[in-house]
């Protein structure tokens, strides 16, 4: 994992950027919240822009870029959903999610590397695998954190039925992810390409 | 919105916290954050209660910075302490309210689980308000520099964090820029179901890819350019020293420790 060109560097932390912008969406667009089932859902494009990090990046800078998202959090710069930052957001129910686009970075990466080049289908099945590394560990992780840590005791399906708009919203995101790489792929092939 | 990101959380300031070592800072906090867990008992609850309040207070920092940065957890907390106040139905009823009666236990859990999450956010926050982000990424730097043994690439890391932190602000009023052109145009952000919302980020997605993806190019041309070469060899302009006041911290903290686990019920 030496080696990283200076255009990695950048092109990792410009995700960075991108997923501290997707996650506050809508600041800029505030009446993009969804209203899926009588609930009003933001729309925050974290895990979009995780699953496009993964597919764009590869799984080595890809995860590397989202673990510096998550470092930049920690520093306190207001990067994660709702401005906010800092230890807590970490230790919070919904801390896991923000600990898995490491890993939905590195799947989605790992999978879309066994193409040879970008393709509709391949990418949906790795974006789906993400979503699925990204709600399982979430939701678990937030399990965990209610009985454990935050004595809030909860079902493990209690858990599950609270982030199900969130999932639908996600789902409809990372099928969109896919197509959209897809097409980004054409256009950037001259400004970016993996390190062989 | 663009000013706050600026600042940050950090509020400048010179006091004895500003001045100790943001590593010290970051191992402390590591290590309060397990430790409020052990504690279950008055005193034990009490002496890291006193010890979070007069490191606040040393600090200066104006109380509204403070409580801006318990924000996020007021409704956990309170929903907590009412969730322990209903449920749990240990000792002697104290009163009833409304047909629900409250037990003198619940209101003890109640308030120590509502403590504790006000000692995490409290102590949690004051690295952030004490710490300028570029002390972090030093400290984070130097903490991670073992994990360099095993390849990960902690001076790409570090330096990742210092190019996202001058980028953000950057990109994010670039965001405001693309939205308000081409809400001119007469993209419609605002009706319509899932699929057309989404459809509707495109035009906002693919101008803000192109700039980013332009700046990151540019950069690493100039830091070609610069004869930018890794971390091997490169020199600080800002050296970190542990001081005597460390060693001082470093003590204090372990004497909160051992009183804590003297305090403790067991």
């Amino acid at each position: 994992m030496k080696n990283l060109r200076p255009i990695d560097l950048t092109f990792g932390a410009v995700f960075v950027c991108l997923m501290a912008i997707g996650a506050n969406i809508t600041a800029w667009f505030p009446i993009l919240a969804v209203p899926i089932g009588g609930a009003t859902v933001p729309l925050s494009l974290q895990t979009f822009f995780a699953i496009l990090a993964g597919l764009m990046l590869g799984r080595k800078l890809g995860s590397l870029s989202i673990f510096v998202y998550l470092m930049v959090g920690l520093l306190g710069v207001p990067v994660f959903a709702q401005m906010r930052a800092g230890i807590w957001e970490f230790i919070s129910p919904t801390g896991g999610f923000l600990i898995s686009f490491v890993l939905v970075a590195f799947f989605v990466g790992w999978i879309a590397e066994q193409g040879k080049k970008p393709s509709i289908p391949l990418y949906t099945v790795a974006a789906v695998i993400g979503l699925i590394v990204n709600y399982v560990f979430g939701v678990t992780y937030m399990y965990i954190a209610m009985n454990n840590w935050l004595e809030l005791p909860i079902s493990y399906s209690i858990a599950w039925s609270g982030m199900i708009p969130f999932l639908i919203k996600d789902g409809a995101l990372s099928i969109f992810a896919a197509i959209f790489m897809v097409q980004l792929a054409k256009r950037i092939a001259f400004r970016w390409k993996p390190a062989s | 919105m663009n000013e706050y990101m600026i600042i940050g959380q950090y509020v400048p300031g010179n006091s004895f916290v500003h001045r100790i070592d943001p590593r010290t800072k970051i191992t402390i906090i590591f290590f309060f954050v397990i430790f409020v867990f052990f504690a279950n008992s008055v005193g034990s609850y009490g002496i890291l209660t006193a010890f979070a309040l007069i490191t606040t207070f040393i600090t200066r920092i104006p109380l509204k910075f403070i409580l801006k940065g318990l924000t996020p957890v007021w409704f956990l907390i309170i929903f907590t302490f009412s969730l322990h106040l209903i449920v749990t139905k240990d000792g002697t009823v104290l009163f009833n309210l409304f047909g629900w009666e409250i037990y003198s236990g619940g209101v003890i859990q109640g308030v120590a689980i509502s403590l504790r999450f006000f000692l995490l956010i409290l102590f949690t926050s004051l690295l952030t308000l004490t710490t300028t982000p570029i002390e972090i990424t030093d400290a984070i730097e130097d903490m991670l520099a073992p994990l360099n043994k095993i390849k990960f690439p902690v001076h790409e890391l570090a330096l990742m964090m210092s190019i996202s932190l001058r980028f953000i602000p950057t990109l994010m009023q670039e965001t405001e820029k693309i939205s308000k052109a081409q809400s001119s145009r007469g993209v419609d952000f605002r009706t319509g179901p899932l699929k057309e919302r989404i459809k509707a980020v495109v035009p906002l997605l693919v101008p803000l890819f192109v700039s980013a993806f332009k700046r990151a190019e540019e950069l690493a041309m100039a830091m070609e350019a610069r004869g930018y070469r890794g971390g091997e060899g490169r020199t600080k302009l800002r050296l970190l020293k542990i001081q005597s006041i460390d060693i001082w911290v470093y003590l204090l903290f372990t004497c909160v420790i051992i009183g804590l686990f003297l305090l403790r019920t067991y």
